[in-house]
């Protein structure tokens, strides 16, 4: 792979395009040589948009861990 | 009752290096980590996060669990016989969620993702099953003030990623270097 295939395959994972897994097929082999890539090109890892199949389930998610720590505080 | 399953090793990697781990604990929730999911990111112990990873897992193991599954014995097979391991540990926390909610179908679990993963890929769910992504986990402890930026910690990761990566090319170019060396001198005699 070229540096700037690779630089195009990172770009592309910090904009959410292509998961890890598909860096995994294209020759990256540890997840660390992907947080290295970002950290060269002042990238961070993605934050995943709230498009796609799994909306529901994700927002179901978010509310859990919500109400988990708000009820945490509330014992505190 | 809730558990949450860690279906990759990329939110432990990410928040190893960034030396966050103890992130994943604020909820008090207990942690489920597949076995190999966990033989994954710890199996080279040279491997950045691999240490800290395990002694977090040991220092908090009323709340962390390594499930055994049959996927993890099937990859230390494999390991053994330099066959390819990719893919298994996703297949093990698929293993893991099954016999969670098997011994206890009043339960719910919380699946932790990879953020690129989760925007793509339908997952297999049940309604007892729900997803969140580690970036989306860190926004949620920003939002109620557990912590006080998710960005300044996958920043934080991203930093030591590339810190890490540039040691681990500068070890290599050093013996490189001290083998020449060694060659050159032993030629000279």
């Amino acid at each position: 792979m070229t540096s700037t295939e690779r630089e195009t395959l990172i770009r592309a994972y910090a904009n959410g395009e292509i998961s890890w897994h598909s860096l995994q097929r294209r020759g990256f082999e540890n997840y660390i040589e992907v947080l290295a890539g970002l950290g060269e090109l002042g990238l961070r890892p993605p934050i995943a948009k709230m498009i796609g199949p799994n909306v529901e389930s994700r927002q179901r998610g978010i509310a859990i861990l919500q109400t988990h720590l708000r009820n945490k505080a509330n014992r505190v | 009752m809730f558990k949450i399953i860690v279906t990759d090793t990329s939110p432990l990697i990410t928040l190893a290096v960034a030396d966050e781990l103890a992130v994943l604990l604020l909820p008090r929730i207990p942690i489920e980590i597949p076995d190999a999911v966990y033989n994954e990111a710890t199996r080279i112990k040279a491997a950045p996060g691999a240490v800290q990873i395990g002694e977090w897992i040991n220092r908090n193991s009323d709340m962390v669990r390594i499930v055994p599954t049959q996927t993890g014995i099937d990859q230390q097979r494999r390991l053994e016989e330099n066959r390819p391991t990719r893919g298994m540990g996703e297949q093990a926390a698929l293993e893991a969620i099954g016999i969670f909610l098997d011994l206890h179908p009043e339960d719910r679990v919380l699946l932790l993702f990879e953020d690129a993963d989760i925007e793509k890929r339908r997952a297999f769910l049940d309604e007892r099953t729900s997803l969140i992504s580690t970036g989306e986990f860190l926004r949620v402890l920003e939002h109620e003030n557990e912590i006080p930026s998710a960005e300044k910690i996958l920043d934080k990761a991203a930093a030591s990623g590339r810190t890490i990566e540039k040691q681990r090319k500068d070890d290599i170019r050093n013996a490189e270097s001290r083998k020449e060396l060694q060659e050159q001198i032993q030629t000279t005699r």
